[in-house]
């Protein structure tokens, strides 16, 4: 489904056009009850190859829309809000990460994912990102990354190719790109994946894997923007992607994860690049050992505190 | 009447702060009466750091000028406060430390106390650190306080310490005791005498009571990054979380602080967030976003005069008007400014079902005078609070399970709709930055965006209907003059109301908004003469009363230097002005 999308052409003269939502009936039973509305992104974006790999997963994890929080940040990407059904909080821009965390302390029972992209998670909320990791924090942040921003019309995006020439950037992008990977990596991130929306199935076992792991988990995901990145379309990065298997990569290795990490231009490897344990924030509080937050009681004697004072 | 003021002053990082806390705290339990006040620069060692404590057997407000016991342990502690000290009163300080060559003494008739702290610290080898309860020991002579009180304060105070700390810090005490006692010369007549009915009572910080409010509020997530003058909330509620059951979070930054409170509320838990001027610009943008989200949030923003950085630890009331405009965008707010500590425990309690009512943020606004100031108030009047923790419109599952079908931004008359957290079964539903219909699904339609703009705006209908209280009139309601203020310009004005009862009267608001325009026109225009008293300099009070009313405010009582007002200052004016 995604290759005959990817073939409508596209014309870069066009921004993309809001249509009117509309709700539509669950596509198959692999996205039975996520489903909202049908996406208003271009023909032939990325994120629909996103968005096809979450409702999969959603449903191959037997997650119930109920107990499941999304936060979405601002962005292309963050219009999946009303595309992708879950218990949803739709953030500022940047800011959809330190939701996530609040809501995974309130409820460390709940699944939380977090879809932002490129430029809302490592531009506007990069300092989030990085603190996100050093806490592994238990939540799975799903990044589009298209190096460009597409909603408001095509600037460069913190992972756009040094000398990408954009509105913003008529004379070429004088900043090198920021590497989500190395920076995951080197932060203290416990899982770290990086995908390709042209290769759904990866993507579904590569999501997956990120919400089941117990902790910080990074994924992100090449996304082509059809409409405002010429240059780095999906048979730019055909023509770079690999996969990584157990030949030729050890994910529980840092130092196999930061090589791979460097490989940004000419080869770049698609799977899961880190992987290790650590203690989460939330497993880390005692506090939180008996239940969630949510559930403890309210009123409590004040006795002891008040006496402190006398 | 008992009424003293003992001031200490020094070096910054020679306890000089745990000195005056331990006094007041020694005077509290002692059955008196007692407010601190400080002045330290935004430094870690070295500057001037003073504390004063008054304590009386009558009910204190606030400071005052005159100093009855100034204690120096340096000399820019004597020659900047010496003037301070009143005919007949007691400077304390180390002749050998400070030469008297350099002293400015002034011309009143004084008792001067030599005490050798540094000579009795090297003499029995004892550490700098236990300078201050040579210092205390020497105070509880001159109080004629019992030294077994202060042994028990440090008994607890080095809790965690090993007996031979304990020991030599009572050896310490005892030590500046009996030198003060042989210095004294004959008949000193004791300031402190033993009270024969001891009221149980808290010497207690606001932003101590803050915290002990939000635990007793069921708060169960604070998050803040460090800003005077709300550090100390942080710190309190930081060592408490274990044994509240509260998760307290030092967040990497501001916006991110209001965030986490914003996700953990949305997921059904009581939050709470605080900071000071600088900080809270950084979460304005979040502000907004509660309001479109309409996700409870309790916000303690504690004033410090800026703009920019400011003088970090001074205090001021610079931000009602930031506060008030706060967020863009057309939502509700609620605003709170409690004048002392007993307010401040029953305006955050409130505050929390205000913001569970409403589903909106209310702000608690203090200053780092009410913030940072212990004062002592009766244990009866905390413990016998009574109060329900009201959740709103939070649905429980089983009401939740009645539903059809659930909205979460569903109209409603009051403008307040049920709240689901998810998680429960049949909760689904977004909370939506964007504008939205009542599904919260994101919608730019004109009608939908109409009904939604105007169930927001009822909310706040609905609070003037509901939670609204008036300001609270002190005082004798037929004297001449009404002085009107808000927050912690309370601590002062009712000290000098104490002593001249019939001179004036005093207005005080604590709710500061949404205010009820009628109501308040209507009172205002009962006041013969007002005098409008604000510690800033726009008279940020004033202006929002003649933004809804209409009313325009003559005569004011303004200061803006950093320091709170004094009640000599307020009856200076009024004598000027009457």
């Amino acid at each position: 489904m995604i290759s005959d999308l990817i073939t409508m052409n596209n014309n870069n003269s066009i921004p993309p056009t809001p249509a009117s939502p509309k709700p539509v009936a669950p596509v198959s039973e692999h996205t039975a009850g996520f489903s909202g509305y049908f996406p208003t992104w271009c023909p032939g974006c990325g994120n629909f190859g996103i968005w096809q790999a979450l409702k999969m997963t959603f449903n191959k994890m037997k997650f119930d829309p109920d107990r499941l929080s999304i936060v979405f940040g601002i962005g292309c990407s963050g219009n999946m809000n009303d595309f992708l059904w879950a218990n949803s909080f739709h953030a500022l821009h940047g800011r959809a990460i330190p939701n996530a965390i609040g809501i995974k302390i309130a409820n460390h029972d709940l699944p939380v994912v977090v879809i932002v992209g490129d430029g809302d998670c490592y531009g506007e909320g990069g300092n989030h990102f990085l603190h996100a990791a050093r806490g592994n924090h238990d939540i799975t942040v799903i990044v589009h990354d298209n190096r460009v921003y597409g909603l408001t019309t095509g600037q460069v995006a913190p992972t756009a190719s040094q000398g990408f020439k954009s509105k913003s950037t008529p004379q070429g992008i004088i900043e090198v790109p920021v590497n989500p990977i190395a920076l995951a990596v080197s932060q203290g991130a416990t899982f770290v994946a990086q995908g390709f929306s042209g290769d759904m199935n990866q993507l579904v076992e590569l999501i997956e894997k990120g919400v089941a792991h117990k902790g910080f988990s990074l994924v992100n995901i090449f996304q082509p923007c059809v409409t405002f990145n010429q240059i780095n379309s999906y048979n730019w990065y055909r023509d770079r992607i690999y996969k990584l298997t157990s030949e030729n990569h050890n994910p529980r290795d840092l130092n196999s994860a930061w090589q791979k990490s460097q490989e940004v231009t000419e080869k770049i490897p698609l799977g899961v690049v880190y992987d290790v344990d650590r203690p989460t924030y939330t497993d880390s509080l005692p506090q939180l050992s008996g239940k969630p937050l949510l559930d403890s009681a309210l009123n409590i004697d004040l006795a002891q505190f008040i006496n402190d004072f006398v | 009447m008992i009424d003293i003021t003992v001031k200490i002053g020094g070096e910054a990082g020679f306890g000089i702060m745990t000195t005056g806390l331990l006094l007041g705290k020694i005077a509290t339990r002692s059955g008196y009466h007692a407010f601190e006040y400080s002045e330290y620069p935004s430094l870690i060692r070295g500057g001037h750091n003073v504390i004063e404590v008054r304590i009386s057997d009558e009910k204190v407000y606030s400071q005052q000028k005159q100093v009855d016991i100034l204690l120096c342990l340096n000399l820019e502690t004597f020659n900047k406060h010496a003037s301070e000290v009143k005919e007949g009163g007691i400077i304390v300080y180390d002749t050998e430390k400070i030469p008297e060559s350099k002293l400015n003494k002034p011309d009143v008739n004084l008792t001067y106390v030599h005490v050798p702290f540094v000579s009795i610290l090297q003499e029995h080898k004892l550490s700098t650190v236990m300078l201050n309860n040579i210092a205390l020991g020497a105070l509880m002579h001159l109080l004629g306080a019992d030294l077994n009180i202060l042994n028990a304060a440090i008994v607890e105070n080095f809790a965690r310490k090993n007996q031979e700390i304990i020991d030599k810090n009572i050896l310490a005490a005892k030590l500046g005791y009996e030198k003060t006692q042989k210095e004294m010369p004959q008949g000193y007549k004791l300031k402190l005498p033993k009270l024969k009915n001891i009221i149980p009572r808290l010497y207690i910080s606001g932003n101590e009571m803050i915290g002990l409010a939000s635990i007793a509020a069921g708060c169960r997530f604070y998050a803040a990054y460090p800003m005077t003058p709300t550090s100390a909330l942080l710190h309190y509620l930081a060592s408490q979380a274990q044994n509240c059951g509260m998760v307290v979070k030092h967040a990497e930054d501001e916006i991110s602080v209001i965030n986490m409170a914003l996700g953990a509320s949305f997921a059904g838990v009581r939050s709470m967030i605080g900071t000071s001027g600088g900080g809270f610009a950084l979460m304005v943008e979040s502000v907004s976003l509660a309001g479109i989200t309409e996700t409870p949030i309790v916000i303690v923003m504690g004033q410090r005069p800026g703009p920019a950085t400011g003088m970090p630890t001074w205090t001021e009331q610079g931000d009602l008007l930031f506060v008030l405009h706060a967020g863009h965008g057309e939502f509700p707010k609620i605003l709170l400014a409690p004048g002392d500590v007993e307010e401040a425990y029953k305006l955050t309690i409130t505050a929390f079902n205000l913001a569970e009512i409403y589903q909106t943020p209310v702000f608690i606004i203090g200053d780092k005078y009410l913030q940072e100031s212990h004062q002592s108030v009766e244990k009866s009047i905390i413990e016998g609070y009574k109060f329900k923790i009201d959740r709103g419109k939070l649905l429980s599952q089983e009401e939740l399970s009645k539903l059809t079908e659930y909205k979460r931004y569903l109209i409603t008359k009051d403008g307040i709709s049920p709240r689901a957290i998810p998680g429960m079964k049949g909760s689904l539903h977004q909370a939506n930055s964007y504008a939205h219909g009542e599904d919260g699904h994101t919608s730019e339609e004109a009608d939908v965006r109409i009904k939604q703009v105007e169930k927001r705006n009822k909310k706040a209908q609905t609070f003037l209907m509901n939670d609204f209280q008036m300001p609270v009139l002190y005082g004798n309601r037929q004297t001449p003059l009404t002085l009107i203020s808000w927050g912690s310009v309370k601590a002062p004005i009712l000290q000098a109301m104490s002593k001249f009862k019939d001179k004036f009267n005093y207005l005080h608001f604590s709710y500061l908004w949404p205010l009820d325009k009628i109501k308040i026109k209507s009172l205002l225009s009962t006041f013969k003469k007002t005098l409008l008293v604000e510690n800033n300099s726009g008279a940020q009070l004033g202006q929002l009363l003649t933004m809804v009313t209409g009313l325009e405010f003559e005569k004011k009582l303004l200061k803006y230097s950093g320091r709170p007002i004094y009640p000599e200052e307020i009856l200076d004016k009024i004598s000027f002005s009457t």
